[in-house]
């Protein structure tokens, strides 16, 4: 997979990947032209007051005080008006339809997304699927993301997908996610929530339905039973090590609910939000040291030695 | 340039006729509010906005709550509270009283309106204090978003009632002991402008207080 | 180009000095209430609070200069953001236009003696001096706020902050509002009561306007903040539950009150540059400002439509699209003010005969920056666009194109164009050029890239930054533009300070256009000798009105030397009403300032009852204080 690092997936507000992003990129380059019409029309009055500086009054117009108070009054109040007017008209009432929280039965399927100090937490409603910083949705299908906090206040922001909505401790607010082309979108926490707010990245995978369906039947199926002797001892170790009172690895004694699910850990791109690649290397540097990784996060150093962390990574890598 | 009696006189003022005390006398021949009453003016602006966005978080708490009050708290009876506050609004008759007489130049006049309206404002408090710590005993401001908002607003608005008690102490004082100057009738006109505008909001905190009963 | 002094006169002057002459040393400054002595001590602060904002931005700025930086732990920049945060909005830009700038010109520029509430104007001081120490405490023991200058809960409860850093910020700000409340109280009354005789409001200079505008804006919006932090602060001492969803509090009550506040707080910071900026146009291009009445009203306008905008800050808070509509219109509708008085210099500059020297230069700048910055502005008022770039370096370019473009560079040209007023000395005008160009370069390189690197994707307040993000470069260069902003400032300081001493003396070496240039520089410590004659607006460009001063000089009138007196005026046509007398020393200011200091030092530990014994011990000084009346000192 992600080889590079898990920046694999680009964050750019002017590369959309679906319809409400592609009408805001489009509204933004017609502003941008707008404005540097205007900006540059304005250095150049006082680019050529410069160039006049010697002699009162304007080329033309002489120094009548009528035609510096039109000046006054055009720039600044009827062409802004006009101008104005058609930036509100077409933002804010034709696209902003685009960009809103879906209308209920408008969507195909819902996702909810629950933000925590400095994870994502993913389900699907109706499958029992729970995983952690990684969407996956399929292509050209209109997805309602419900999104709220665990904690504080966090910002779910997939800027190729749609812009941003924030996740509010108590409120459930919704937005829309229709891929409209294949590929791997990277997302990030757009609110300040504390230390490692900088490391708070997840993946968006839009894929064809039948890959999708594949992933999701993936993720439904209980994991299978570790098979090599390493990795049941690493079963053992996770047991008995603290790892089961914050994780929940399904069909095991392991419920925690304070860190991530890692019921199909292997099959996930990245870890710690998309910090690190998912490797057994990175994963057993994480397990080894998570504060030198991300300082700050909730994840405490276990104290583990090196045959213990290789057995837990050996039997972390068969959940797929 | 200074009239009889020390006190400057404004460029081509009159001079001050025998009985009238300079200061009176001063304030008459003024066309403009002085100085000291703008102050207080602008800094009632502020309190009145402090209590303004008070007010407006406990209705976008109302408004954002099922259930008003919160966590089963019963709402306030409203006889007693409304008596207390109808016997505050009264208060305001001595004050007015007392700056009147106080511009006429009735120094000993003033000082005995302002320490009747001192007497019936403390018993107003003295009841108000005693409603509080009876609520106080059925619900807590820890208890919930209800009863943060209750408590910092009532006890904010005793606490302006409080300092204009002290401000009709210092008025008396200052009257007896530093006689009518012209900063202190300035004073008594600043006491009850902060009288009327402190009597105004806690009528409106009344309805606020009462707003679950009502 | 002071007064003429007759041998009549003489004497009326020498009563003057005698009269108005401070205590020596140390305890003169202590017990000060002249405003130009306590704007001079509000410069001096806030220049230092300024260097320590900016030693934080680049610190930011260094640790952000590549991907994965080590300069700064997270817990350190989390810290170091939300002081620059903090001390640029707190204790840098609004007590330096409001306190420093507004202080010392206002009497002046109305003909008068000093302000109305001088030992108000001296706590107001005392008080601001006391709150940025306050929070700087917090950030020398390593407990500096570090929820971001807008500190949202539930980040900012006691949950996730449970240490006091949070308590500097609530405490801290609320001790500073107390500063900014009196201050704004100070030039509301002195604007309209403290006017020379027949300087009416038409005939009033644009800088008072903009000052009054700004003063009015403070007095309605500080309120909310006060508001927002009180609960906030009761919620994390006391265990109140206004933001706690668990027990029906509502963590968008902190958003709808800070930004309450937090909107108009940014027309009040750019109104006084507006102001300055409205002072040296006039004088620098010979002319008068085109359309005055209309830049006048503008002023008040933005102010007022100012305090109807404030959710357009929380626009991706999931708000019924209405009720973002509705923030956005009025948002646009506040561009029309601005883009008025916009024009209107553009003109005053393209009709007159502008002299290009260091202080217009200044002005330039602010004109470019405020167009880009306006500009940015007006694309946030777009939803769908706002709700793709708020919380990207897209807004921290704004709102830095605003602030620092639009706010600081008036600031910068104003310390220029006043220098010679205060000092007596002219600064060196080819380093003052020098320094205008390093510092527009490095504005250029700092911020203009941050629209990119935001519309690529990097969220703000992030202590670092992957590679392979298409961030790296960007962020390089803004950097360097940093250090080279920095140099320009760095500059500025030193030509001003060298020219303190070595400049050549000047008296008014532009050709002011308002009353402050009628006396001399500096100015002695009654101003003026005799109260200024106004009969026109543009009152120094009044030949007959500045002779028939050097007349009532010399026969005695209207200059007021019994005591230590001023004129008060009607508020609306500037007619004589009486003659105030005021006070010249006090020590109860500064005893208030600590008094209140001990109040919140105590409240920050949570010892209540010592908290509540300092808060009686104030209320006792503030009685002592009112025992002392003007007219006995």
């Amino acid at each position: 997979m992600a080889l590079a690092g898990c920046s694999s997936g680009r964050q750019s507000i002017v590369e959309p990947a679906s319809k409400p992003s592609h009408d805001i990129a489009v509204l933004w380059w017609w502003m941008l032209g707008a404005a540097a019409i205007v900006f540059f029309g304005a250095v150049a009055l006082l680019v050529i007051a410069y160039f006049k500086r010697g002699a009162r009054g304007l080329p033309f117009f002489g120094e009548r005080e009528g035609v510096a108070e039109g000046m006054v009054v055009m720039f600044g109040v009827a062409i802004p008006i006009v101008a104005l007017v058609a930036l509100f008209g077409v933002s804010n009432i034709y696209l902003i339809g685009e960009s809103s929280p879906p209308k209920s039965g408008t969507t195909a399927m819902t996702i909810q997304v629950i933000g925590h100090q400095w994870w994502w937490e993913v389900r699907y409603p109706g499958t029992g699927v729970v995983t952690a910083n990684e969407i996956h949705v399929p292509i050209h299908t209109r997805v309602n993301v419900i999104v709220t906090t665990d904690d504080v206040i966090h910002s779910f922001w997939v800027p190729e997908l749609n812009r941003k909505i924030d996740m509010i401790p108590g409120y459930r607010n919704r937005i829309l996610l229709d891929g409209s082309r294949l590929g791997e979108f990277r997302g990030q926490c757009a609110e300040y929530c504390g230390f490692q707010h900088a490391h708070m990245s997840f993946e968006v995978f839009v894929q064809r339905p039948a890959v999708f369906h594949r992933w999701l039947a993936g993720q439904e199926r209980p994991p299978v039973p570790a098979s090599s002797a390493t990795a049941q001892a690493g079963e053992r170790v996770f047991m008995t090590s603290q790892c089961e009172s914050c994780h929940t690895i399904a069909g095991t004694p392991a419920q925690g609910t304070i860190g991530p699910n890692l019921t199909h850990l292997a099959s996930r791109v990245g870890l710690a939000a998309e910090q690190i690649p998912n490797n057994p290397k990175e994963l057993a540097a994480w397990i080894r040291n998570p504060q030198a990784i991300k300082p700050g996060t909730r994840m405490p150093d276990l104290g583990l030695s090196s045959t213990q962390i290789g057995q837990l990574v050996a039997y972390l890598d068969s959940l797929r | 340039m200074t009239g009889t009696s020390g006190e400057p006189v404004p460029l081509g003022r009159a001079a001050v006729p025998p009985g009238v005390p300079p200061s009176v006398h001063r304030a008459r021949q003024r066309q403009a509010a002085p100085n000291g009453i703008w102050g207080m003016v602008l800094f009632l602006c502020a309190e009145i906005t402090l209590f303004g966005t008070i007010i407006g978080s406990y209705y976008y708490l109302d408004f954002n709550s099922v259930h008003w009050p919160q966590a089963g708290i019963a709402p306030e009876p409203v006889a007693q509270p409304s008596l207390a506050t109808a016997w505050l609004v009264v208060t305001l008759l001595p004050i007015w009283w007392a700056n009147r007489q106080a511009h006429r130049g009735r120094r000993e006049s003033a000082i005995e309106w302002i320490l009747f309206a001192l007497a019936v404002q403390a018993g107003y408090l003295a009841f108000q204090i005693h409603l509080y710590i009876n609520d106080f005993h059925h619900f807590q401001p820890q208890h919930s978003a209800y009863g943060s908002i209750y408590y910092t607003l009532m006890t904010l608005d005793h606490a302006h009632v409080a300092f204009g008690l002290a401000l009709d102490l210092v008025l008396i004082v200052r009257l007896a002991t530093k006689g009518l100057s012209n900063y202190w009738l300035i004073g008594v006109r600043g006491l009850a402008i902060y009288w009327y505008v402190v009597v105004a909001i806690t009528v409106i905190v009344l309805f606020v207080q009462l707003t679950p009963s009502l | 180009m002071a007064t003429v002094v007759t041998p009549r006169g003489e004497e009326y002057v020498e009563r003057l000095e005698r009269v108005w002459k401070p205590r020596p040393g140390l305890v003169g400054w202590l017990t000060t209430t002249d405003h130009k002595r306590i704007g001079i001590l509000y410069f001096f602060t806030t220049l230092l609070f300024f260097g320590a904002g900016g030693v934080e931005a680049l610190l930011i700025r260094t640790q952000l200069i590549g991907p994965n930086g080590h300069v700064l732990s997270p817990q350190a920049f989390d810290e170091v953001f939300t002081m620059h945060g903090i001390t640029m909005i707190f204790l840098f830009v609004i007590p330096m236009t409001t306190g420093a700038f507004g202080n010392y010109l206002l009497p002046l520029m109305i003909g008068a003696r000093d302000m109305a509430f001088p030992r108000m104007n001296a706590v107001s001081y005392w008080i601001f001096l006391g709150s940025g120490i306050f929070m700087y405490v917090g950030m020398v023991t390593g407990h500096a706020p570090n929820a971001g200058w807008f500190d949202y809960v539930p980040l900012a409860s006691k949950t996730y902050s449970p240490s006091s850093n949070i308590d500097f910020y609530g405490w801290g700000l609320i001790f500073n509002g107390i500063s900014s409340t009196a201050a704004s109280v100070n030039f509301i009354v002195t604007i309209f009561k403290m006017r020379a005789p027949g300087m009416s409001l038409n005939r009033m200079p644009l800088f008072c306007y903009a000052f009054l505008a700004a003063a009015f804006s403070l007095l309605f919006a500080l309120p909310a903040l006060s508001c927002a932090t009180l609960f906030l602060e009761l919620d994390r001492q006391l265990g109140f539950h206004f933001y706690d969803t668990a027990h029906g509090g509502n963590p968008l009550l902190w958003q709808n009150l800070f930004w309450i506040f937090g909107h108009p707080e940014v027309y009040i910071i750019i109104l006084p540059a507006f102001g300055i900026a409205t002072s040296i146009i006039p004088t620098f291009t010979h002319r008068r400002m085109v359309f005055f009445p209309l830049v006048a009203l503008s002023e008040v306008l933005v102010a007022f439509l100012g305090f109807g905008v404030w959710a357009h800050h929380m626009f991706a808070v999931g708000f019924a699209t209405i009720t973002t509509i509705y923030f956005a219109a009025v948002s646009l509708i506040i561009v029309i003010p601005s883009a008025i008085q916009l024009f209107a210099w553009i003109a005053t500059i393209l009709t007159g005969k502008p002299d290009f020297k260091t202080p217009l230069l200044f002005i330039v700048g602010f004109i470019v920056w405020f167009i880009m910055g306006g500009l940015s502005g007006i694309t946030l008022a777009a939803i769908p666009f706002d709700q793709q770039v708020t919380d990207s370096y897209y807004v921290v370019a704004h709102f830095h194109m605003v602030i620092f473009g639009a706010a600081v560079y008036p600031i910068l040209g104003g310390m220029h164009y006043w220098f010679p007023k205060v000092t007596g000395r002219m600064y060196n005008e080819a380093v003052g050029k020098l320094s205008f160009w390093l510092t527009f370069l490095g504005t250029l390189l700092t911020f203009f890239p941050m629209h990119i690197v935001g519309l690529v994707g990097m969220p703000r307040r992030n202590y670092t930054y992957p590679a392979n993000m298409g961030w790296t470069g960007l962020n390089f260069t803004e950097t360097i533009g940093a250090y080279i902003l920095a140099s320009g400032l760095v500059l500025i300081v030193l030509n001003l300070f060298i020219s303190r001493f070595r400049g050549e003396p000047s008296q008014d070496p532009f050709h002011g256009d308002t009353l402050e240039w009628a006396t001399t520089s500096p100015p002695p410590h009654y101003n003026f000798a005799v109260i200024p004659t106004v009969t026109t607006p543009y009152n120094m460009y009044d030949e007959k009105d500045r002779e028939h001063d050097n007349v009532r000089l010399d026969r005695g009138e209207g200059v007021l030397a019994t005591g230590h007196e001023t004129p008060a005026t009607t508020a609306q046509d500037g007619a004589l009403d009486e003659v105030l007398e005021m006070p010249s020393y006090s020590w109860w200011p500064p005893i208030v300032g600590l008094l209140l200091a001990c109040f919140f030092a105590m409240l920050l530990v949570a010892h209540w009852w010592i908290a509540a014994g300092f808060f009686v011990l104030g209320l006792l000084a503030l009685f002592a204080w009112h025992n002392q009346e003007p007219s006995d000192t």
